[in-house]
């Protein structure tokens, strides 16, 4: 494996591919800090770009994107408490009153030093567990598919909204959609135009619902309010500041680690679940919420450590934790390589360079994240009424390109209306895209296994694997709905 | 808002197995060994979909349950704006998009977003900063157009009306 893992440092410590890695997370970095702008939207703007790449560089770019803006998305939550991503929400707890003090330098270089302590331990965890799961996944049939990808919906569907059901219908909606074209014994569902026999791509699809919909947001209820940054003050952390955090970091990347390895939880519960940690075992406790750099040290590891091992299930097992590594899986498909235990068979060359560019990734991060922090303030200053036209327009241009064709544009458009009404009624978006995206494969496993089994659904339940996935899967949906009931009483 | 997305959740997935899987989703005569038809799993979630709007519907009807159904708070998403102005808002928003897509064939790729970036600025109420809105609408997509045609080799269409014109 050493050896391996050499010959890929060779092979990815080129000039070419440095550029494309600081150019992912220079981009991620910027697009994270700008309210409203995701690590989502991010990979899925530069997917169409990746077409024209070789597969690594491809993948380095949207992982460079990916850790960039989880990073960025800290970046507004401190200035101006409007966190660029979803995962960096609990920053804003005390990253913001530590701004307001004065203090915004010390919270951006607390928040900086955290993220890219997560990312490399991540990054870690990556090389070595990967591989064993891979083999482990290798005695996985399609009945014990079906059920993990079961799983995985049924995680995303309860973590992803306030309501388990709604997450449910989110999930049935993306399902079915994902039925659209050719079936897998070439006969066509729901070909209500020629063009639609080809099916529904990722990419319109994907960027439609979270891209568009934000702008009719902006147009319908006219929240365009500009929001001005604050001075960033040049405090350092101190030696002392760093060595109380030191504890809570490595425990909030390892959280990060664990939770980001299982389907649908992704970094914002783990950096709630971190921070929590953190202040329950902190002397100064008392002072989270007021301004604790241990406060943002615990969130921005957890949500930083994630991004290496959301990539677990996806490499290892060919299933998306999230919507990011759910874009990514199109990406490897595109470039002919299918995420799985077979990766590690086909690809094992390509899956090395992909370990060692993510470890370089995050020595880059650090450098983007200290050369740009002056110029966060002026990005973040974009008011939302003019960044999301320019987002559409450059949704437009990008999926165009995919296909050279209207087809896809009319998707685009179409799916950004159907984001807005799901919007409008507090579905979440999240299980939707995981659903479409695992859709074929959930389809094509259980028709496999009930072929296998002469029609006989009990094949479905019929090995400890299947079993262990599906008692998870109850396991989750009872969690879930004890806790929305008690929400309810309360 | 928990009753009419019960009602309307139910009615779309009810429309798709009554309506629209009989007529879009055929079974072939022949289908091999055991493998279940294609309409098997459009049916499957179909019917899930139903029964989990169902639910929905009949959680919100009572006082008790609501809360479950419906977590969000619908006023706290619409604010105070009255409703027919922000139909009006999406009805505006909606027609642009359209009228993009019929103005690529007459005008091409590059005017028709022009004229929806100049639209959607409109919309946002960003075009009160006229001259920003002005360059920024032509730029941009100027640029994009040079870069994807010039680095991706794109072809995007010109418009029959540029064309006669001999433009």
């Amino acid at each position: 494996m050493l050896n391996d893992l050499l010959i890929a440092f060779q092979a990815v410590a080129t000039f070419e591919n440095f550029l494309i890695m600081a150019a992912g997370i220079w981009g991620g970095v910027i697009i994270g800090a700008i309210p409203g702008m995701t690590g989502t939207m991010a990979v899925t703007l530069a997917l169409p770009f990746t077409f024209y790449m070789q597969p690594i560089p491809s993948i380095l770019l949207l992982v460079a994107l990916y850790k960039g803006s989880t990073y960025g998305g800290s970046v507004s939550a401190i200035l101006i408490k409007t966190p660029g991503t979803a995962s960096a929400a609990c920053t804003t707890l005390d990253g913001y009153p530590l701004a307001r003090q004065g203090k915004a330098g010390k919270a951006l270089n607390m928040a900086l030093y955290s993220s890219c302590t997560g990312d490399f331990i991540s990054n870690i965890s990556l090389i070595f567990i990967a591989a064993p799961l891979a083999l482990l996944a290798l005695r996985i049939g399609p009945p014990e598919y079906f059920m993990l990808m079961v799983f995985a919906l049924t995680t995303v569907a309860g973590v992803s909204g306030r309501s388990l059901l709604l997450g449910l219908v989110s999930a049935c909606l993306g399902l079915l959609l994902a039925t659209v074209g050719e079936d897998m014994y070439g006969s066509f569902r729901f070909d209500l135009t020629v063009d639609m026999q080809g099916g529904l791509a990722v990419a319109p699809v994907l960027i439609g619902l979270f891209a568009i919909p934000e702008l009719l947001k902006i147009v319908v209820f006219r929240n365009t309010e500009a929001q001005k940054p604050m001075q960033l003050g040049d405090n350092k952390v101190t030696r002392a500041e760093l060595r109380r955090s030191l504890k809570s970091m490595l425990k909030g990347s390892m959280i990060g680690v664990v939770m980001g390895a299982i389907p649908g939880i992704g970094p914002s519960a783990a950096a709630f679940s971190s921070y929590g940690e953190a202040q329950r075992s902190s002397k100064h406790r008392e002072n989270f919420g007021k301004g604790e750099v241990e406060g943002i040290a615990a969130s921005e590891s957890a949500n930083n450590g994630c991004c290496g091992s959301t990539m677990i299930p996806l490499l290892a097992l060919g299933v998306p934790g999230d919507v990011i590594t759910g874009v990514m899986l199109g990406a490897f498909m595109i470039h002919g390589m299918t995420p799985g235990p077979m990766l590690f068979e086909n690809n094992l060359h390509e899956v090395y360079m992909l370990f060692i560019g993510m470890l370089f990734s995050s020595i880059l991060l650090f450098g983007a994240g200290k050369a740009t922090m002056r110029f966060f303030s002026h990005i973040s200053r974009i008011p939302p009424g003019l960044m999301a036209p320019i987002v559409l327009i450059l949704c437009l241009f990008g999926i165009f390109s995919i296909s050279n064709s209207m087809y896809d544009v009319i998707v685009l458009l179409a799916m950004g209306v159907f984001g807005f009404f799901m919007f409008l009624f507090a579905i979440p978006a999240a299980p939707f895209l995981i659903a479409f995206i695992l859709g074929p494969m959930l389809e094509e496993n259980l028709r496999r296994a009930l072929a296998i089994s002469r029609g006989d659904p009990s094949i479905l339940v019929s090995s400890p694997i299947t079993w262990l996935f599906a008692s998870l899967a109850v396991f989750v949906i009872v969690i879930t709905i004890r806790q929305q009931l008690k929400k309810a009483k309360a | 808002m928990g009753i009419a997305r019960g009602v309307i959740i139910t009615a779309l997935f009810g429309f798709v197995l009554w309506v629209l899987i009989p007529i879009y989703v055929p079974r072939p005569s022949f289908i091999p060994g055991f493998a279940p038809p294609p309409d098997m799993w459009p049916r499957t979630v179909s019917i899930i979909g139903m029964v989990l709007g169902l639910l929905l519907l009949g959680l919100s009807l009572s006082k008790k349950t609501q809360a479950i159904a419906d977590p969000e708070d619908a006023g706290s998403i619409r604010g105070d704006t009255p409703l027919p102005t922000l139909l009006l808002r999406f009805g505006w928003s909606v027609l642009a998009f359209a009228l993009f897509v019929a103005a690529v064939s007459l005008l091409g790729f590059l005017l028709a977003s022009i004229l929806l970036l100049v639209a959607m600025l409109v919309l946002t109420g960003y075009w009160r900063n006229r001259w920003v809105a002005l360059i920024v609408a032509v730029a941009l997509p100027l640029l994009l157009y040079l870069f994807f045609s010039s680095a991706l080799n794109t072809r995007f269409p010109t418009g029959s009306l540029l064309r006669a014109l001999g433009v």
